[in-house]
Parts: C-alpha cells; sequence; structure tokens
C-alpha cells in the first residue's frame, strides 16, 4: 500500500476506537467476571463459588458440554467435507444448489430451535408422524439423553453447517487441479486423495472452521435453553445462576466456559502451526 | 477440472446427493411455514400432525398480531433499531479501522488482528453477566442502545476482516494518483477508498444487521423486560407455551433474513470470513 509520512499515526488513530472498544467492552468484563468469581458479597479471594457451583451441579454440566460440542463439530465437518466437495464439481443447477443449501444460516437460532421442537415433540410431532407412517413406534425426543443430545446436534448442525461447507469449499478451490490428475495418474483412490491431498492442504481452512465453529459449540445455548437439551450445560448453568443482585455463583460457571473455550482455542491454534509446518 | 468427473454415472452420484442435501435443507423450512399458515387443528393442536395439511388460514397471523400488536410492535421496533444501530456501528468503526490496518507494519497489525480475534473467544454470556451489572448503573440496561453496544461485540472483529479483505482487492493506483495530486490521508480515504469499497461495507452492514436481528445471549441478559424479537419467540415458545404465536413471529423474523441472505450470497465467499485470519 501507499505510505505517506505521518500515515502510521493517523492509522493507528483509526484503528483505536475499534481497539478500545473491544477493550473496555470485552476484555475488562472478562476480568470482571473472573475476579468475581473468587468473590462474594462478603469474602475476597475465596473458592466459595466454585463448590458450591460444583456442588449444585456436579460434574454433568461439563461432561455434557463436550459431549454436545464433539458430536456437532463430528456432525458439521462430515456433511461440510461432502457438500464442499460436491460444490467444487461442475455440476448442472451448482448455483441454485448452493443457493438452498446456504439458507439455514439465515434462519436465527431460536427460530431453528422452535421448528426442531415442532419436529421432535416431546409427544406427537412431525417425526413421530413419519415414524406411525413407517409402522414404528412414537419416541419422546426430548425424554432420554441420546435422543435429547441427537436432536440437539440436528438443530445446530442444520442452522451451522452452511458456514463449514463455505469455509472448506473456499479451501478446495486453492488446491491446484494438477495435484489430483497426478496422484490418480499414480493410482490414488477417492480415500487416499481426500487423506494425503484434501485433508494436509486444507489444514489451515479447517483450523479457522474449527476454531468459529467449535466456540460457538461450547457456548451453545438458545437452542438448549428452548427445550431440545433438557440437561445441564455450562450456559444453561450460567444463565440458571445468573442473577444481578448476587452474580457471583454466575461469575464462577462463565469463568469455567472461558476457560475451557481457551483450552479449546489454544489446541486448535497448536493444529493449525503444526500443520503449516508440514506444509 | 479431473477426469473422473466427466463420468455421466458420477455425475448422476452427485446430482442425487444434492438432492438428498436440499431435501433435508428444506424440511424445517416447510415445518415453519405450515404452522404458520395451516389451521390449528392440523399442526400444534393434532397429536401427530399430518406431513401435508389440507386447510390453509390466515388466522394464525391475525390472532398472533390482533392479541399481541403492542408486544410485538414493541419488540419489532426495538429489534430494528438495534439492529440498525450495530450495523451502522460495525461499518463505521471497522472501515476505519480496516483502512487503518492497511498502513500499519505487518507486525502492527497482525498484533491488533489478533486481539480482535481474541475477543471472539471470548463467551458472550462470560461478559454479559457483568455488562449487565454494569449497564444497570448507567441505565443502559433494557435500552435498545445497551443491547447494541454489546451485541456489537459480536459483529465487529468480523467486520474488520471483511473490509480489510475488500479493501485489499482494491487496484492501488487510484489511492497513489490522489496522494500525488494532492490529497490528504482523509480526504482519500472518503473520496477514493469509500466508493470503491462500498460493496464490500455493503455486505458487511447487511451480515451485522442480521446478526444482530438473530443475537440470542445478550438480549435474553441485557433486554429481558422490553424484548427483542428472539426473545418473544422464545417466552412464546417455552413460557407461555404458544407454539402457534410463536412460528407465526418466527416467521416474521425469518423472512427478512432470507432475503439478505440471498444479497449476501452473491458478497459472501468464504475468502471473505478467512481474509483477515490467513491474509
Amino acid at each position: 500500500m501507499v505510505k505517506w509520512r505521518n500515515d502510521e499515526w493517523i492509522a493507528l488513530l483509526l484503528i483505536l476506537p475499534a481497539v478500545l472498544y473491544v477493550l473496555i467492552l470485552a476484555f475488562i468484563p472478562a476480568l470482571q467476571s473472573v475476579y468475581g468469581s473468587f468473590s462474594t458479597l462478603r469474602a475476597h479471594n475465596t473458592i466459595y463459588n466454585y463448590q458450591f457451583v460444583i456442588g449444585t451441579f456436579g460434574l454433568s454440566p461439563i461432561v455434557n458440554t463436550f459431549i454436545v460440542t464433539a458430536s456437532a463439530l463430528g456432525l458439521q465437518f462430515f456433511i461440510g467435507f461432502v457438500v464442499a466437495s460436491l460444490l467444487s464439481k461442475p455440476f448442472k443447477g451448482r448455483e441454485a444448489f448452493s443457493a438452498i443449501l446456504f439458507l439455514p444460516f439465515g434462519v436465527a437460532t431460536i427460530v431453528t430451535a422452535v421448528i426442531f421442537h415442532d419436529i421432535f415433540s416431546s409427544y406427537g410431532g412431525y417425526a413421530n408422524t413419519m415414524l406411525k407412517l413407517l409402522g414404528g413406534h412414537a419416541i419422546d425426543w426430548t425424554g432420554s439423553f441420546g435422543t435429547s443430545l441427537l436432536i440437539t446436534v440436528l438443530a445446530d448442525s442444520w442452522k451451522n453447517t452452511p458456514i463449514v461447507s463455505l469455509i472448506l469449499l473456499a479451501g478446495m478451490t486453492t488446491i491446484p487441479p494438477d495435484l489430483y490428475s497426478q496422484a490418480m495418474v499414480d493410482g490414488a483412490g477417492t480415500f487416499q486423495r481426500f487423506f494425503r491431498i484434501t485433508l494436509p492442504n486444507l489444514a489451515p481452512f479447517i483450523a479457522i472452521a474449527l476454531m468459529i465453529r467449535g466456540i460457538s459449540e461450547f457456548n451453545i445455548f438458545a437452542i438448549a435453553q428452548d427445550g431440545l437439551f433438557p440437561h445441564p450445560l455450562l450456559t444453561t448453568m450460567t444463565y440458571s445462576l445468573f442473577d444481578i443482585v448476587n452474580p457471583h455463583p454466575s461469575y464462577a460457571s462463565a469463568t469455567i466456559l472461558l476457560a475451557f473455550v481457551l483450552i479449546f482455542a489454544f489446541f486448535v491454534m497448536l493444529y493449525r502451526s503444526r500443520s503449516s509446518k508440514v506444509s | 477440472m479431473v477426469s473422473e468427473y466427466n463420468n455421466p454415472r458420477n455425475r448422476k452420484f452427485y446430482f442425487i446427493i444434492a438432492i438428498i442435501f436440499v431435501i433435508v435443507t428444506l424440511i424445517p423450512m416447510y415445518v415453519l411455514i405450515i404452522i404458520a399458515f395451516a389451521v390449528p387443528s392440523q399442526t400444534v393442536a393434532a397429536y401427530y400432525p399430518p406431513l401435508f395439511p389440507s386447510q390453509f388460514t390466515l388466522s394464525n397471523f391475525i390472532g398472533a398480531f390482533s392479541g399481541y400488536s403492542s408486544i410485538l410492535q414493541a419488540a419489532f421496533i426495538k429489534s430494528l433499531i438495534t439492529a440498525t444501530i450495530v450495523g451502522a456501528l460495525a461499518v463505521a468503526l471497522g472501515f476505519h479501522a480496516s483502512y487503518g490496518l492497511s498502513k500499519m507494519s505487518n507486525r502492527m497489525s497482525a498484533l491488533i488482528i489478533s486481539v480482535l480475534f481474541f475477543s471472539t473467544m471470548i463467551p458472550s454470556l462470560t461478559i454479559a453477566i457483568p455488562i449487565s451489572v454494569s449497564f444497570l448503573k448507567l441505565g443502559l440496561y433494557d435500552s435498545a442502545l445497551g443491547l447494541a453496544l454489546a451485541q456489537e461485540l459480536v459483529v465487529l472483529p468480523m467486520t474488520v476482516f471483511m473490509i480489510t479483505g475488500t479493501l485489499q482487492s482494491l487496484p492501488k493506483q487510484l489511492e497513489l494518483q490522489a496522494r500525488v495530486d494532492g490529497a490528504g490521508f482523509m480526504q482519500s480515504l472518503y473520496t477514493v477508498i469509500l466508493p470503491l469499497a462500498k460493496p464490500g461495507i455493503f455486505a458487511a452492514f447487511l451480515l451485522s444487521w442480521m446478526m444482530s436481528w438473530d443475537e440470542f445471549t445478550f438480549a435474553v441478559i441485557l433486554s429481558p423486560v422490553h424484548p427483542t424479537l428472539p426473545i418473544l419467540i422464545y417466552i412464546d415458545s417455552t413460557a407461555r407455551g404458544n407454539i402457534l404465536f410463536a412460528s407465526a413471529f418466527a416467521l416474521l423474523v425469518t423472512i427478512p433474513v432470507i432475503i439478505i441472505t440471498l444479497v449476501l450470497s452473491k458478497f459472501i465467499k468464504g475468502n471473505y470470513l478467512t481474509s483477515g485470519v490467513t491474509g
């Protein structure tokens, strides 16, 4: 870009508002949350809030959050890869196809939750109508852990897989097609080509998609709160502890959530830096 | 592309998989539409609702609008004001920050981008609770402005990445020419760069607007008394147990966003979202 004298200073002034914004509204409240988690209304430097949270809810919110995150990421990346590979090929109606697949991205999370609640109800509902038509028995979808996990992951993935597909597709277009034709000449099969060419070349894009989606999965809230997942998660636990008069227990819960998100992000960055060294 | 894809049998295979994905994507949209427009006795009031209802009506909408008109209107206006503030602020902060970033040394811009990127890792719930306590003192609690200020955090980093990507794609000569002709830093920013970057800025505005329109976490914590549309849907589908109105509202929320998504699908390629991170 063009550079003139004093430009760097003006540039800094232009950036300052945005940086101050996130410092004041994101970083300081985050520190308040962490600091507040070690205080109560009477005492400071105490782990009482953590004892209270774990004592009340046990470890299941943490375990459940991990299970939901892992299942949702697994499904979204599997479908994301299939859709991105489809869209990377020229076929009739590809434009219309990608426009339709992109639609759920525009449906609000809470709307997704409402729709999936109508499909997978506790009693009756569209999924059970289908089951009856096929000669099966009706299922109480929110009744057991397994089925509520399934419908939560389905609802979340329905809305969020488009973004994964989009990022993976952007990555696939950067891989030179020659690599594939050469590999085919050398006799590499579909799976070999996927694991030896697609996956390593996509690493930076996978890392971005993993970062965006993984962080959101840890924060999965509206879908669970709307009743699809009646078991406690870190987010729904934080919300149920939320109280403006005494926010300290919710600070402890929120800090646990923050810690897990940061640990996750750290591992994704580790994966990204290691994969970029290899390639 | 590779010769394998020209094989007619493979093409048919891709086409069939594409059709399956399209159907799965459209089923939930279909359910939303029939619940909103079919008579309740064939949808939410039915134990096993028919997959293809036969009687349609507008009375669900009329009921939702007349029974709730003041609450619905208030929520609609609140969502509209909040989303517009979020979009305008995002573009104002994001455009200047992006231009500033393009003028900085690589090391400095990488540092600032990582600060912005790091802020996206902080869970909304973690910061929403301390923010709600501060907003209560500042009189911003439950206000559209306060909610917009918090939701801005969700969209600001993404806006900066998107507009940075746009600025990088602009021809450098025009700006250089303007500077040589004696235009100042800010003058060339507003008279040369801004008009050229309009499509990218417009896309960033729409995406921010849409994310605020859909946002749930900050809205449920910072504005529970006078809710936005997503929170109204949440309250109706859970606390009031009124799935019918919730679905009518859900469609109301979804329509503008679907239109925006269709407009955006031309603008948004995966590289927009990834440029700030890979570039």
